[in-house]
C-alpha cells in the first residue's frame, strides 16, 4: 500500500508541471533547484492550489481525481504541512500554536499526545513563550509539533533546514528521524541541499523543470549521466549507513559498525549519539574529497580504514573528475585529473579506498 | 437667566438620541464591515473594481445626496419603501431607523477601508496553515486573521461611531429633524444657530460635539497603540 501516490498536472505562464510521485514509507527526499517546482508540488498536495488534471491518493484514501471530480479542501485532507517558514501564529503562545489543530480532531482519534510530542521535541520551556521569542531552530521544531498533532497521515516539510543557519540546521535532523520512528509516519522532505537530504534518507525524488528526471537511491541516481550533473549543484556527499553497537557509558563512547564493505568498518565516537538506541542505523557522510585512492594496501600509516573495491564508472565533469568505486557499496571518490593519468584508473580497475574515521561526519 | 451651562431637555434628548445612534451604528457596522473588508482584502473576482466603487460611493457623494437617494429607495413612497408599508405597514423615513440608516451608509465604507487595510496586513500565509492545521476558511479567519487585525478592525469600529456623531446630511434629507426622534447634536446645533438669541444653547452643543469626537479618537489610538505593545 503507498502512503503516497499522485500524479498531478498544472500550467501557471510558461511553467508546467507533470509529476508523478508515489513512495511507501519512511523518510523520501525531493531534491531539485529552485524553479524544479517543489513547493508547487507541496502546495498540489495539500490543497492550497489545485491541478489542471490529475489524482492524489493517500492510503485507499482518493483526495484529489479531476477526473472523478472530487477534490477535498485542504483542511480534510490530513496532510500536515511544515512551511518554509514556519508561519507560526504571531498571537499565539507556543502552547497555543501547538494545540490549534486538536479543536479539528474528534476525541479519541488523536494520535499523538501532547506531552509525548513536547518531550520528543524538548519543548517543555518554551510553551508559555511568543514565537517571536524563539530562535530559528525553536520556531522550526514548533512548528514541526504544530504539524504533528493535527495527527497528520503524511507529513510535508519544505525546505526544513534553509530557514536555519549552517550550525543550527543540522541539529533538527536528530528530531525528525526519531519523529519517524516513533511515530511511523511517512515523510516527504523538499530540499535544494543534498548533504542535509541524504542525512536523513537516501531515497530521492530529482525534479527539474516540472518532472521528475529521477527516482531511486541516491548511489543508483549517480550513476546516470545526467543526473550527475543535476546533484553537483546540491554537493555530493557520499551517505554510509553504519549500526550502533555498542553504548560504552564510561568512556562516553558509542561503537558503530559496518559490515556491508568489503571490510568491516568499525569506529568509536563520541557521546553525540547518545540519542540512538543500539540496533539502530545512523547515516554518516563523507565527503568525496576526504577518500583517497591507492593501487595497494598501505601497511605503515595512520589511516585504519582501506577498503578494497573496483572502479565501477569515471566521471569527467568540468575541470572535476570522480570514481564510482564499489567496495561492498559505492564511494564516490574527486580524484585529479594529474592522479587519473598517473594511476592509469579505468572502469573494472582494483583500488583500495582510504580515508579517516575522523572524515566521516554524523551531521547532528 | 439660566446659567449657561445647564443643558435644556431637548439638548439632552439630542445628545442621547447622537450617542444611541452611532453607538448602534457602529456595532451593526461592524460584522458587516469586517466580512466585507475580509473578502476585499482576500479574494480576486471580475468586477471587484465595480464593487469597491459601490462601496466608496458614500464616501465621496454629498451626504445630502445619499440622503436624498435612500429617501427615493425607502421613503413612503420610495422603490422598497412603498412595498415595505403596504405589506407590512412598516414606515422606515423620518424615524429613528432613518436615522440610523443614513448613519450606517455613510460610516460603511469608512470602516470597511480601515479594516480591509488592516486585514491585507496580516499574511495570507497564516491562513494557509490554519487551515492545513484543519480549520474551515471561516474558522481560519475567526482564530488568526481576526486576532491580528484587531487594531485596525477596533479602528473600523470607532470611525464608524464618530463618522455617524457627525452625520447631517442625509439624515436631515432621509430622517428630518425631529425633535426626540432624529434630532441628533448636528441637527440640534442646525437648528439653533438658525434661531436668534440661542447661542449658548449652540455653544453646549458644540462643546458636547467636539468632547465626543475627541474621546473617541483618543480611545482608538490608545487601543491601537495597547494592542501593538501586546501583539
Amino acid at each position: 500500500m503507498h502512503a503516497l501516490s499522485a500524479h498531478l498536472k498544472r500550467s501557471k505562464g510558461d511553467f508546467t508541471l507533470d509529476i508523478k510521485v508515489d513512495f511507501i514509507q519512511g523518510i523520501t527526499g525531493v531534491f531539485g533547484p529552485s524553479g524544479a517546482g517543489k513547493t508547487t508540488l507541496m502546495h498540489l498536495l495539500v490543497g492550497l492550489e489545485n491541478p489542471d488534471q490529475g489524482y492524489v491518493k493517500i492510503e485507499e484514501t482518493i483526495l484529489v481525481d479531476t477526473f472523478k471530480n472530487i477534490c477535498e479542501p485542504t483542511r480534510n485532507r490530513k496532510i500536515g504541512y511544515v512551511f518554509q517558514e514556519g508561519r507560526l501564529f504571531p498571537h499565539m503562545s507556543v502552547r497555543k500554536n501547538l494545540l490549534f489543530a486538536t479543536k479539528y480532531i474528534p476525541k479519541g482519534q488523536q494520535v499523538i499526545e501532547f506531552e509525548e510530542l513536547v518531550n520528543l521535541l524538548e519543548l517543555n520551556n518554551l510553551l508559555e513563550k511568543r514565537p517571536k521569542q524563539l530562535s530559528g531552530g525553536e520556531k522550526q521544531r514548533v512548528a514541526i509539533g504544530r504539524a504533528l498533532l493535527s495527527s497528520p497521515k503524511l507529513l510535508l516539510m519544505d525546505e526544513p533546514f534553509s530557514s536555519l543557519d549552517v550550525k543550527l540546521r543540522r541539529q533538527i535532523i536528530p528530531y525528525l528521524i526519531k519523529i519517524n520512528r516513533k511515530f511511523n509516519i511517512p515523510m516527504l522532505v523538499v530540499s535544494h541541499d543534498l548533504p542535509d537530504l541524504l542525512s536523513l534518507t537516501r531515497e530521492l525524488f530529482l525534479l527539474k523543470k516540472g518532472r521528475v528526471v529521477g527516482h531511486g537511491t541516491y548511489l543508483d541516481l549517480l550513476e546516470q549521466e545526467n543526473m550527475f550533473e543535476l546533484m553537483r549543484g546540491g554537493g555530493l556527499m557520499n551517505v554510509i549507513p553504519f549500526k550502533v553497537e555498542k553504548h560504552d557509558k564510561k568512556d562516553g563512547l558509542t561503537i558503530l559498525s559496518n559490515k556491508s564493505a568489503s571490510e568491516t568498518i568499525s569506529m568509536e565516537r563520541e557521546m553525540e549519539l547518545d540519542c540512538c538506541q543500539i540496533g539502530d542505523y545512523v547515516n554518516l557522510s563523507l565527503r568525496p574529497e576526504d577518500i583517497a585512492l591507492s593501487l595497494e594496501k598501505i601497511l605503515n600509516i595512520s589511516i585504519r580504514n582501506q577498503l578494497p573495491g573496483t572502479i565501477v564508472k569515471i566521471i569527467q565533469q568540468d575541470s572535476r573528475n570522480y570514481c564510482l568505486v564499489d567496495v561492498g557499496f559505492k564511494l564516490l571518490v574527486s580524484i585529479t585529473h594529474a592522479s587519473l593519468l598517473k594511476m592509469e584508473l579505468a572502469e573494472n580497475k582494483k583500488v583500495w579506498c582510504l580515508f579517516k574515521s575522523m572524515a566521516l561526519q554524523t551531521n547532528f | 437667566m439660566e446659567d449657561w451651562y445647564v443643558f435644556s431637555e431637548a439638548e439632552m434628548s439630542a445628545i442621547g438620541l447622537s450617542f444611541k445612534v452611532a453607538l448602534w451604528c457602529a456595532i451593526l457596522v461592524l460584522p458587516i464591515a469586517t466580512l466585507i473588508g475580509w473578502w476585499l482584502a482576500r479574494k480576486n473576482f471580475r468586477g471587484k473594481a465595480f464593487i469597491e466603487g459601490f462601496i466608496n460611493l458614500p464616501l465621496v457623494l454629498p451626504p445630502v445626496a445619499t440622503g436624498f437617494i435612500l429617501l427615493l429607495l425607502l421613503g413612503t413612497k420610495g422603490l422598497i419603501g412603498h412595498w415595505l408599508n403596504e405589506l407590512f405597514g412598516i414606515r422606515i423615513a423620518f424615524t429613528y431607523y432613518a436615522a440610523l440608516i443614513a448613519s450606517m451608509i455613510v460610516s460603511f465604507p469608512l470602516a470597511v477601508r480601515a479594516i480591509r487595510l488592516s486585514i491585507e496586513m496580516v499574511d495570507p500565509g497564516f491562513e494557509e496553515a490554519a487551515k492545513t492545521l484543519g480549520a474551515s476558511t471561516f474558522q481560519s479567519f475567526i482564530r488568526v486573521s481576526l486576532p491580528l487585525a484587531l487594531p485596525g478592525i477596533i479602528s473600523g469600529f470607532i470611525l464608524s461611531f464618530a463618522r455617524s456623531l457627525g452625520e447631517f446630511g442625509a439624515t436631515i434629507i432621509f430622517a428630518g429633524n425631529i425633535s426626540g426622534e432624529t434630532q441628533t447634536i448636528p441637527l440640534a446645533l442646525f437648528n439653533q444657530i438658525q434661531m436668534p438669541g440661542m447661542e449658548s444653547s449652540a455653544f453646549r452643543l458644540l462643546l458636547v460635539a467636539v468632547l465626543f469626537s475627541f474621546l473617541a479618537m483618543a480611545f482608538s489610538e490608545y487601543l491601537v497603540k495597547k494592542l501593538h505593545r501586546s501583539n
